[in-house]
């Protein structure tokens, strides 16, 4: 092998190549837009940024938004207080629900019956959270369906969406119903995987219902649990905007104000650009960590992993 | 010994009914919310306001119904939206159609690279203030490509068609090519056709993201002429422009009825879309994508 001939022969197999080069132009070229110039534009973080100025122009000022959003912003750990909370709700009632539904659902006999389940449970996936949302509201409003159910059993009339107690509640009882049921798609396709002569081989061996789900259903979607599992605790700082932004009205910013809201508002609405960059920066740096060390844990501990 | 054999029958059994009588109630509290949507906009709208609407329609009014469809601001969302879901869906599914498609290709040379840099978009993000920043440097504040252009590209679509794409045989490959055919033509006429149920999904994917998206309204779109509908719908819902859009002869079409009529029209593509796209899903979906 003569590495003077290195670079001519990668030059021979681009060529050969050049279709595939040209279909995957586009494919970077948005990429690098809108997903690595954005990355770079993190550097506003350390500087005090304006428009005016722009990117280049505005004055480095080191790591001082990061002192000012750590020692002179109360609001700062409020929203990651909030939205580590409503991570770690979820982790604890949305993560184990779907798994629970498909092992429910691959039980089900009959075609049509697991058809309609199906059709149905994904369904709320679809729509947006502005709608769906903005039925929970009228769900849980002083004369909604909710309130009226209460009142059946001579109960009061609670206004759910006004009391900062029940807000969390909500936020993932919602989130429940709108996307669990979309995400047991996960573990059913897993769960087709699975050779169904393991289960004939059990039933022979005389093995119970219960002894087939633990010993070759639940092992065999494993693999799809602990990749969901990740990506979960990699995503604990991030509860996504829209829930909140419709949920949440300003009396419960307290309780319910996260901190993809709290950028939006502050950000954007306020015009403070580097303060809000450095939260972005340090939501976005924690999310990498805890995947990386979770993934770690996971290949340690049951020798599982993402990559 | 037959005694209990009967026993154990029954126990499953009511295992069984219980797991039934479990995942029905748990479909049935996923269609609520539209049967809700469908039954209110129907209803006497004061009756509705006053809490009389149940589980059936209660009187019958299609007057919220001719607001909503004749509302200026309803229909040019609506529209704003249809367009940036077409456009946006079309280009979206070409561009990570075709790059998934490069990607799953063995022997292309830059593929290790291109599929770390597309996990790395997984792990981390610029986050909402520099993809602000970048769509506003790009002139895109205020037109309909700020809804367009930053969705084209999208990481986990990408892997999940790597992963479909993956698993074309090499020689139906090897031998389009000995008939002279190059790689664009064996993507168009061969991988396409093959990985229909994947881009179906695929498609459905990025058209319901476009459909529903909130954030880039809110965010890069400032005049009203723009602004999609799940902004518009926003409005509608929290705020009070309700008090605007009825006139003072329509005084007895209540808020209530305006906002569920309006949500369940802005929902009615969805659900033509969805069950036509629908039974691919379970085809188009593997874990394989998820897992890099």
């Amino acid at each position: 092998m003569n590495s003077a001939s290195l670079p001519a022969r990668f030059g021979k197999r681009m060529l050969k190549d050049k279709y595939l080069y040209l279909m995957i132009l586009p494919g970077i070229v948005f990429m690098v837009l809108f997903r690595y110039l954005p990355m770079g534009g993190l550097i506003i973080a350390f500087k005090d940024f304006s428009f005016r100025k722009g990117i280049w122009g505005s004055d480095w000022v080191g790591l001082e938004n990061f002192k000012f959003i750590f020692t002179q912003n109360p609001d700062f750990y409020s929203i990651v207080q909030n939205t580590l909370v409503i991570n770690l709700l979820r982790l604890i009632f949305f993560f184990p629900f779907p798994i629970i539904v498909a092992l429910m659902i691959n039980e089900l006999r009959g075609k049509r019956l697991k058809k309609f389940v199906q059709t149905t449970v994904y369904l709320p996936y679809f729509v947006s959270w502005v709608v769906f949302g903005g039925i929970i509201m009228q769900f849980l409003s002083p004369t909604g369906v909710a309130n009226q159910i209460l009142q059946l059993f001579g109960h009061k009339a609670i206004p759910f969406m006004q009391e900062a107690v029940y807000f969390k509640g909500i936020v993932v009882a919602t989130d429940i119903w709108k996307n669990a049921g979309w995400s047991t798609i996960m573990y059913l396709s897993a769960l087709t995987a699975i050779d169904q002569e393991i289960y004939e081989a059990a039933k022979i061996d005389g093995a119970s219902g219960l002894q087939t789900i633990f010993h070759i259903t639940i092992p065999g979607i494993s693999d799809t649990i602990v990749v969901l599992l990740l990506l979960q605790i990699g995503a604990i700082m991030d509860v996504g905007f829209e829930q909140i932004y419709v949920l949440c009205k300003p009396i419960l910013y307290q309780t319910g104000d996260v901190i993809s809201t709290y950028i939006y508002r502050i950000g954007i609405g306020n015009a403070q650009f580097s303060m809000t960059a450095a939260i972005g920066l340090f939501q976005s740096f924690v999310g990498l960590i805890m995947i990386l060390l979770a993934n770690t844990a996971c290949r340690k501990l049951f020798d599982k992993s993402l990559w | 010994m037959v005694r209990s054999n009967c026993m154990k029958k029954n126990k499953i059994k009511l295992s069984y009914i219980i797991i039934v009588l479990f995942v029905l109630f748990f479909s049935i509290l996923c269609i609520l919310p539209f049967w809700y949507v469908l039954i209110s906009s129907l209803s006497d709208p004061l009756l509705l306001k006053t809490g009389d609407v149940r589980l059936l329609p209660n009187g019958f009014s299609l007057q919220s119904y001719k607001i909503v469809l004749t509302e200026r601001k309803f229909y040019q969302g609506f529209l704003i939206t249809m367009t940036r879901t077409v456009l946006g869906t079309a280009l979206g599914l070409t561009v990570q159609a075709m790059t998934a498609y490069v990607l799953s290709r063995k022997y292309f040379q830059a593929r290790k690279l291109c599929i770390s840099l597309i996990i790395f978009t997984i792990l981390f993000n610029g986050g909402i203030i520099p993809n602000f920043i970048v769509v506003q440097e790009l002139g895109l504040i205020d037109t309909i490509w700020a809804l367009i252009l930053p969705m084209v590209f999208n990481p986990w679509n990408v892997m999940l068609l790597i992963s479909f794409f993956g698993a074309i045989p090499d020689s139906i490959e090897e031998s389009a090519k000995l008939d002279g055919a190059n790689d664009f033509i064996v993507f168009c006429k061969l991988a396409v056709p093959l990985s229909r149920p994947a881009l179906m999904t695929i498609l459905l994917f990025i058209a319901v993201r476009h459909w529903n998206e909130l954030m880039d309204g809110v965010i890069y779109i400032n005049s009203n002429l723009l602004k999609p509908m799940q902004v518009y719908l926003i409005e509608l819902i929290m705020r009070t422009s309700v008090q605007n859009m009825v006139e003072p002869t329509e005084n007895f079409v209540t808020a209530l009825s305006i906002q569920t009529t309006a949500i369940f029209v802005s929902c009615i593509p969805i659900l033509i879309l969805y069950p036509i796209v629908q039974k691919h899903f379970v085809k188009g979906i593997m874990i394989g994508g998820v897992k890099g």
